[in-house]
């Protein structure tokens, strides 16, 4: 459950993209946290950075500027771990395999890795296709491969960058109720990205806004629509009223990022 | 159909021979061609020449494999490397095998070795090409995704480089040895008194034109059972590759 505390620090973080001569900020200045067990959101317009953002938590990309600071509760492991939009499997490796995969880089034992990953398996219910290699799943279960390599390494902050994206509706909604079984089974802090608000509704405990490009805070919602929260969640009145909130605003960055990607300044950049 | 079309066409043939609409002289039936088949592996001519041929492909064939794939990933990871060579490769590679002939006679002691070096000038192209592309076609994300659960150097290239390439390294090796097979032959004809090409050429030479399809026979045999047998190996090594209906 979410305390105060803080265990994701984002402070004044841009990032700039040096493309064909000229420099496109992506990121500009970005300032917020999260709390230890929190699930939180990023909703932005296409291009506002989100996913950017996501990629320098991971330490996959340099910020140019500000800091980001992850609190340790278990040295060793490692600080995050990302479930990636295409699930980014290993297509060679078996399901297990994949799952242990992080671990294996680590130098963990053998027998210990194979118990995590007959943990994580059951825990998405993949039991039975640890032996399957990844092109025999169907969508859903391929990210919930993806969701339990990135749990095996049990990392201070799972990384979740529009996981459920490629999936069709059905499918997603299903996960949807999965991630947050997940969640509120092992506690862990979530930073997920998305750009269906109404998934940012039903899954997180605060929703931070970003702007079109450069990618700015533009507000910070906190979801008091309580827990556990199911499906149901959608028809009570808060929920309509708050979508409403943020969507007004949203729509407005949507908006201006179409505007954008007309004009003249548009550069294909795609975050 | 694989038996099948085989089959429909060697009976054409039949009794176009028998017929008189093909000469037979040059077009023998295919049943005279099988006795004289019978015959050369009865003598035991057959294998003596088989077996020159397979042990200059298995030689020129793993000279080509080994050096193919080495620098086709050296290639496929180091951009200054293949920027260099990819010139020299796009001269070279055009250039009919059996020229390379006399130069690597003046090379390596001409003979057995400087025939196995010509031989795999061809096949170490094709594997290099295909597998300076499959290190390069290999899927950022999933590059990028073993970088972010800890996989760097050597593991990084067991773990995922070598493994992402191998389908097409698995191509290029398929068409090294159907090329190898091809060059033999060639070379054979060329400079060679034993090995199935100086068979062929031979027999052609003194007109036992039955003999000449006869070895024409095990030759597109060899070469039909070395493809479906690395294709076979492939489905083997390969699991995770679906199946791409590609024999």
């Amino acid at each position: 459950m979410p305390t105060r505390e803080p265990k994701v620090l984002v402070n004044e973080v841009s990032v700039t993209f040096e493309s064909r001569g000229r420099s496109v900020v992506a990121l500009d200045r970005i300032s917020l946290q999260a709390h230890a067990g929190e699930f939180l959101c990023i909703v932005g317009p296409s291009g506002s950075g989100k996913s950017t953002l996501l990629r320098v938590l991971a330490g996959l990309h340099r910020q140019s500027a500000g800091e980001v600071r992850i609190e340790v509760d278990h040295p060793g492991t490692p600080l995050t771990a990302m479930v990636f939009q295409e699930h980014a499997l290993l297509p060679w490796r078996t399901v297990r395999d994949n799952v242990t995969f992080g671990l294996e880089n680590r130098g963990v034992a053998r027998a210990e890795r194979e118990a995590r990953a007959r943990e994580m398996l059951a825990m998405v219910g993949l039991t039975r296709f640890a032996q399957h290699y990844p092109h025999q799943l169907s969508g859903g279960m391929k990210q919930r491969v993806g969701i339990a390599r990135a749990l095996a390494n049990d990392p201070e902050v799972l990384l979740m960058d529009e996981p459920l994206a490629a999936l069709d509706a059905q499918t997603r909604t299903i996960m949807q109720e999965e991630l947050l079984r997940i969640w509120a089974t092992l506690g862990k802090t979530v930073v997920y990205v998305t750009h269906s608000l109404e998934e940012a509704l039903l899954l997180g405990d605060r929703i931070v806004l970003l702007t079109a490009r450069p990618g700015r805070v533009s507000q910070v919602y906190p979801v008091d629509l309580g827990r556990p929260r199911g499906l149901e969640v959608r028809a009570s009145p808060a929920y309509g009223a708050l979508l409403e909130t943020i969507w007004s605003r949203l729509r407005e960055e949507v908006v201006r990022a179409m505007a954008e990607d007309r004009g003249p300044e548009a550069d294909g950049l795609g975050a | 159909m694989a038996i099948a079309s085989p089959i429909a066409l060697l009976a054409l043939w039949e009794w176009a021979s028998a017929t008189g609409f093909l000469r037979e002289v040059f077009f023998p039936r295919p049943s005279t061609i099988a006795v004289h088949l019978r015959d050369l592996a009865a003598d035991g001519t057959l294998w003596a020449h088989l077996a020159t041929t397979l042990a200059r492909i298995g030689w020129s064939f793993s000279l080509a494999a080994v050096l193919g794939v080495a620098i086709g990933l050296a290639m496929g990871l180091w951009r200054r490397l293949r920027e260099g060579l990819d010139p020299v490769f796009a001269v070279i590679y055009p250039i009919p095998s059996v020229l390379f002939l006399p130069l690597v006679s003046f090379l390596v002691p001409p003979g057995e070795i400087a025939l196995v070096v010509t031989t795999a000038v061809t096949s170490f192209f094709l594997i290099a090409f295909t597998t300076t592309h499959g290190v390069r076609q290999i899927d950022q994300r999933v590059v990028e995704a073993a970088l972010h659960y800890g996989a760097r150097g050597w593991r990084l290239f067991a773990t995922v480089l070598l493994p992402g390439a191998l389908p097409f390294i698995f191509t290029g090796l398929r068409l090294g040895l159907g090329f190898s097979l091809i060059v033999v032959v060639a070379v054979e004809i060329v400079a060679a008194s034993r090995g199935l090409g100086a068979l062929l050429w031979l027999s052609w030479q003194i007109l036992k034109v039955e003999d000449m399809y006869a070895t024409f026979f095990v030759i597109a045999l060899l070469g039909g059972l070395l493809s479906y047998g690395l294709a076979a190996l492939r489905a083997r090594l390969l699991p995770w590759v679906p199946d791409l209906g590609d024999r």
